[in-house]
């Protein structure tokens, strides 16, 4: 085990967090990502039993998850894996696949609401050009957001998970930030 | 005082404003239009370009006249109309446009000079001396038509912007709109109802006319009850739909905090693009005066306006008023101020037949041929059989009719088609996709036919995309039906306005008529109707009618007028969206981010990044002292630098040899596992790409490395590759730029700094050697990927490892290389060691070099095909005599500029004989002079020559020997050490 301290995407040490009234956002420097891509002829893989989503799908099976990133790719989830060689936990799930760790390629941060269903719409209109009603849960696609391209998940009906490019993890957090008190603002 | 009783105002609370420096009061429900009329101000600004007095002409956003600066300080929006602006309490306003008080403008003195001014002038007065145009007559010009000023100060408030998706969209919330958006909710369809005003109604809250004998705004009410319980319907009060785009799609401007005293936490306007399966544009019409001589005083209005400031505002323009109509809407005008105590001066009809509907003075087949008043209406003059009479009056009530606001149905350049019967454009086919029109935007005006086209156009709209929707029970409702006679101006001696807002007159119609200006597009530009802010919606039919009189053509064969969003005035900071200086776009921070900052690091944008430019210590003065030491540090001892920016690319698949051999110049199949090699991409047109390396880690996984800038565009080339050129090779590509940080070790002791931070690797020169890669692990079991190779000359590593520990690895190198000189060092180093090592970068790869340029002509196979190949030995590419080489001034103080342009010496400067240019140039520590890469043509053979350096800019001419681009260790020893 290194003794070198890691930092977040956002620089910090420990994970940022932000609660504003029903809103909160949660840096998630644990989730291990790792690009899963199928090669030419080869069966559709089936890493820890997962079964793999089809386009605009987020699929979640036991601890991990998937969701589709283009023809014959996914990304693989593992919450709380982030510190381990996850891609090579995946291509031994995988065999016959490609794999990349991608873990530290992005920066994952969650929006919940306490309010629910309700909460979470009523920012989504200013978050991606999306219809909520086709943003449903087990959905996640890839769009653009302040000039960013972006994964967004709707894990759950109060559940965002918004991926964003590492480096630029600051101006995410911060588009983020300011919808979320703009629609707070304006719901108060 | 005109206040009037009744209104739709609340006067349980009085609102304090004021408009120029002067205290006023109005009510919550009041614009400042209604609170100033109710007052007695009736002169409100000055005309563009005679600097008339002018006063509200209209109730709405048509508005030309009526134009405010609002607000104070770096909050003073110019140009702001008063009619549509909602009072609140601490309001301040200004008028614009006069030089002195608003009454006693000294700019007026335009109007007297008025028979220059015609249409055209400008064009003809102002064409020579050509220089005294930006100089002289542009800022003259510019500050005598005064569209008031802008603050100069940066935009205080705060911008917010979203993306909205519906079934339906309605366009406008009066009767039509209203009665399609709970047609629409009710079948639980997801709905969208946008107006424009802070109140919903439309056209219901200005008039008198009862809905099931209760006041319509009950109606309302009871709608609105309703709505609130309908979670499908989102309603968007002081919303404006300004433009339709393509695919269903919808710009609006929501006025979010426009109308509150203090901002607080909101932002002032919300952008909205609206995705829109459907839209009903009930966007009303808007009513047409009739010009005649000095009809623009303050206090002539529109007749439909007057009733508006009467029923919704219990505003009075005057006590005794006039009506002026061609139409029976113009006596509902005078029906309703009657009732409201007005007293009603005559009712002046051009149609003979007319018959009054109420006891007022009616002057049948007669028409109001002049005014007077100085700074306000005092009388009109009446004609009728010939003989002119003048009647006192306070304010005239004009009606031409109604034209439909076609605007958004013409976005996609739909042209309305006139009704000759109806005398008006309607929207024309085709519509924008998935668009109907309702409402009096239709045709349908009357309050009845209104409702009814508002229901049935929602349930054939949800029709189309299978929603079923049950009519509802309407309203009983007014169903007057009113079409004017075709009265469009008086004809007569004098100045009659058409377009108040730029000042064309009837007479500028009849010139440009006159000069042959006669198309429709002609007459707009000569005489520049039309084209202010409020992009003529009072005056371009007219005008079309005007023109078609005098050319003796009918009005579809002159024209037809078309508009273009945005339908009113947009702010250019809702569009922006809001964020402005470091987050206007988005940043990105290389791994190393905080602790470089903490270091003290001096940043540089690079494209998006922030990379660290170099490293001040404390003693040092100026950027080159720094850079300096960073240099020799690094060729003493060993430097730092993050390299993370540069582009990362995993290749995997079996055919990834074969993939990159064909995306590369040279060969990358035969590359051995656990070795790099440098790498050239061309272009298809055989000019140089982008270059980097490409690491293979297994057989069938290798790792490409871009440049910074091209990162993006080479990912973007290789997936056309892959997915459109080459579908038939197992190939699989992904990003890992960001993925993992990536550190610079160059230097002598690079290899004796690493070895105290790998697990247990053998760095040696057999073990590892120059162009050498491996995956492993350092600083106790944290996995990572250390490739040999150098940008520098020196012996170098590049090692990689998660990007969360990127800072930490740095900071550990740092402190582990202290006893061997371990620095730092930033772009500017990097820069600085890279021309003296002759490694071709931006500079030299800027899309109009070559292979053989570079150097590098022998690195295109011959032996397989890749991109770009066959094109690279083109004849015009293969006798390029301009080749890289390195400049060296003769005098070492002398700069090296690049940018600079290189001639034989002695020979005459011009194009012809332009030998090549210098692409990159710095101070180099290690020449200990000024030295330059270029282009230069036969610079092989040029070779320990001179040539001169040109650099017309700064006048300087330098002379330069011509030397190998390898100005430190040319053999390649120390990088292969």
């Amino acid at each position: 085990m290194t003794d070198l301290i890691p930092h977040t995407a956002l620089g910090g040490t420990t994970p940022r967090q932000l609660r504003l009234r029903d809103l909160t956002m949660t840096e998630r420097p644990d989730l291990a990502l790792a690009w899963l891509a199928r090669r030419q002829g080869a069966p559709l893989p089936a890493p820890f039993g997962l079964e793999l989503p089809g386009p605009g799908g987020w699929h979640q099976g036991g601890d991990h998850a998937a969701f589709w990133t283009g023809p014959d790719q996914w990304m693989i989830e593992g919450p709380g894996r982030a510190s381990e060689d996850f891609a090579l936990a995946v291509a031994k799930a995988a065999p016959g696949a490609s794999v990349s760790d991608q873990t530290d390629a992005w920066v994952a941060v969650d929006i919940t609401a306490t309010s629910g269903v309700a909460g979470i719409e009523a920012l989504l209109p200013r978050l991606v050009n999306l219809d909520p009603r086709r943003l449903a849960p087990g959905s996640a696609t890839r769009t653009g957001f302040e000039h960013l391209s972006v994964f967004i998940i709707r894990r759950a009906a109060d559940h965002l998970t918004v991926l964003g490019m590492r480096s630029a993890a600051g101006s995410l957090w911060h588009g983020l930030e300011r919808a979320a008190r703009v629609q707070l603002a304006l719901s108060a | 005082m005109t206040r009037l009783t009744g209104g739709l105002i609340d006067r349980a609370t009085t609102l304090n404003f004021r408009f120029n420096g002067r205290d006023y009061t109005g009510h919550p429900g009041d614009t400042l239009a209604s609170a100033l009329m109710a007052q007695g101000v009736r002169l409100m600004g000055r005309s563009f370009k005679y600097h008339r007095p002018r006063g509200v002409l209209t109730a709405g956003s048509e508005e030309p006249n009526a134009l405010v600066e609002l607000g104070r300080g770096a909050r003073r929006e110019p140009n702001t109309r008063a009619t549509v602006t909602e009072l609140f309490e601490g309001l301040e306003a200004n008028s614009q446009n006069h030089v002195g008080p608003l009454s006693f403008d000294l700019m007026a003195v335009n109007d007297l000079a008025a028979p220059f001014f015609a249409a055209g002038f400008y064009y003809k007065t102002f064409m020579w001396p050509r220089a005294f145009w930006e100089k002289l007559y542009e800022p003259a010009i510019r500050r005598a038509a005064g569209l008031g000023r802008l603050s100069g100060l940066p935009d205080p408030d705060a911008y917010d912007k979203g993306f909205l998706h519906c079934d339906l969209l309605v366009i406008g919330g009066g009767a039509a709109g209203l009665a399609a958006a709970v047609t629409a909710a009710r079948s639980g369809a997801q709905v969208i109802l946008a107006d424009e005003d802070f109140r919903l109604g439309g056209r219901l809250l200005a008039e008198s006319d009862m809905l099931d004998d209760a006041p319509a705004t009950a109606w309302v009410a009871a709608l609105e009850a309703e709505f609130a319980s309908l979670p499908n319907l989102r309603i968007l009060r002081r919303t404006t739909v300004f433009g339709t785009f393509d695919h269903g799609i919808f710009g609006a401007v929501e006025r979010v905090a426009d109308h509150l005293p203090q901002p607080g936490d909101k932002p002032r306007q919300t952008l909205w693009r609206i995705t829109a399966r459907r839209s009903l544009l009930a966007a009303g019409a808007t009513e047409r005066h009739i010009p005649f001589r000095n009809n623009d005083r303050p206090g002539i209005l529109l007749a439909g306006a007057m009733r508006a400031y009467a029923n919704r505002w219990a505003a009075s323009a005057a006590g005794r008023v006039a009506i002026f109509t061609n139409n029976d809407d113009g006596h509902r005008t005078a029906l309703d101020l009657a009732a409201k105590g007005v007293d009603i001066a005559a009712v002046i009809d051009s149609r003979p037949e007319a018959r009054a509907q109420g006891s007022y003075p009616l002057l049948a087949g007669a028409v109001v041929s002049d005014s007077r008043g100085r700074l306000s209406l005092t009388r009109i003059a009446v004609t009728r059989n010939g003989q002119t009479t003048w009647i006192e009056t306070g304010a005239l009530g004009v009606s031409g009719g109604w034209n439909p606001n076609v605007h958004l149905a013409s976005h996609h350049r739909g042209r309305p088609v006139w009704d000759e019967g109806r005398l008006a454009f309607f929207p024309g086919t085709p519509l924008p996709p998935g668009m109907a029109v309702i409402g009096a935007a239709a045709g349908q005006g009357s309050t009845a036919a209104a409702l009814a086209s508002g229901a049935q156009g929602a349930q054939q709209a949800l029709a189309e995309l299978g929603i079923s929707a049950a009519l509802p029970r309407l309203p009983a409702a007014e169903d007057r039906h009113t079409p004017p006679a075709p009265l469009w101006h008086v004809p007569g001696k004098g100045r009659a306005w058409v377009d108040f807002q730029n000042d064309v007159t009837v007479k500028d119609i009849a010139l440009a008529h006159q000069e042959n200006m006669r198309p429709v597009e002609h007459l707009k530009r000569w005489t520049t109707l039309g084209m202010a802010t409020d992009q003529g919606k009072t005056a371009n039919v007219t005008a079309l009618a005007v023109m078609a009189e005098l050319t003796g053509a009918t009005i579809p064969e002159t024209g037809t007028t078309i508009f273009r969003p945005p339908y009113s005035g947009v702010s250019l900071g809702v569009l922006g969206g809001g964020d402005t200086g470091p987050d206007f776009r988005p940043r990105r921070l290389t791994p190393t981010h905080p602790w470089a900052e903490a270091q003290g690091a001096v940043f540089v944008e690079v494209g998006q990044w922030m990379r660290a430019q170099y490293f001040p210590r404390a003693g040092e003065t100026t950027w080159r002292e720094t850079v300096d030491r960073e240099v020799r540090a690094t060729r003493a001892g060993v430097g730092l630098c993050d390299v993370t920016t540069l582009g990362k690319v995993e290749v995997q698949g079996r055919d990834a040899g074969a993939f990159l051999d064909r995306l590369y110049a040279n060969p990358m199949a035969s590359l051995k596992v656990g070795m790099v090699r440098y790498g050239l991409m061309l272009r298809e047109d055989g000019h140089a790409f982008d270059d980097g390396t490409c690491a293979r880690l297994a057989d069938d996984h290798y790792i490409v490395t871009t440049t910074t800038a091209q990162a993006g565009p080479v990912f973007r080339h290789m997936e056309f590759a892959r997915q459109c050129l080459w579908p038939d090779l197992d190939v699989q590509i992904v990003s890992t730029t960001d993925a993992w940080a990536q550190i610079s070790v160059a230097g002598p002791n690079a290899r004796r700094l690493l070895e105290r931070v790998v697990d247990g690797f053998d760095l040696s020169n057999d073990a590892f050697p120059f162009m050498a890669c491996a995956a492993l692990t350092v600083c106790g079991g944290l996995r990572a990927r250390l490739f040999r190779i150098s940008f520098s000359g020196e012996l170098a590593y590049e090692i990689a490892v998660p990007a969360r520990y990127g800072a930490a690895l740095m900071a550990r190198l740092i402190e582990q290389g202290a006893d061997l000189g371990a620095t730092p060092y930033g772009t500017e180093a990097l820069g600085v060691m890279r021309i003296e090592k002759g490694h071709p970068a931006g500079n030299e790869l800027n899309g109009q070099t070559t292979a053989q340029m570079l150097g590098m002509g022998r690195m295109v196979s011959a032996r397989k095909d890749a991109i770009g190949t066959v094109l690279s030995r083109r004849e015009g590419l293969t006798t390029e005599p301009r080749v890289l080489v390195g400049l060296q001034p003769v005098d070492v103080t002398a700069p090296v500029t690049a940018g600079s342009h290189l001639f034989a010496e002695g020979a005459e400067q011009r194009t012809e004989t332009d030998l090549g240019w210098i692409s990159s140039a710095c101070h180099s520590p290690h020449v200990g002079s000024a030295i330059g890469l270029g282009f230069l043509a036969d610079g092989a053979a040029r070779i320990g020559q001179i040539v001169v350096a040109a650099n017309p800019l700064q006048g300087q001419q330098v002379r330069l020997r011509v030397v190998s681009p390898h100005f430190i260790d040319p053999e390649g020893e120390r990088l292969r050490d």
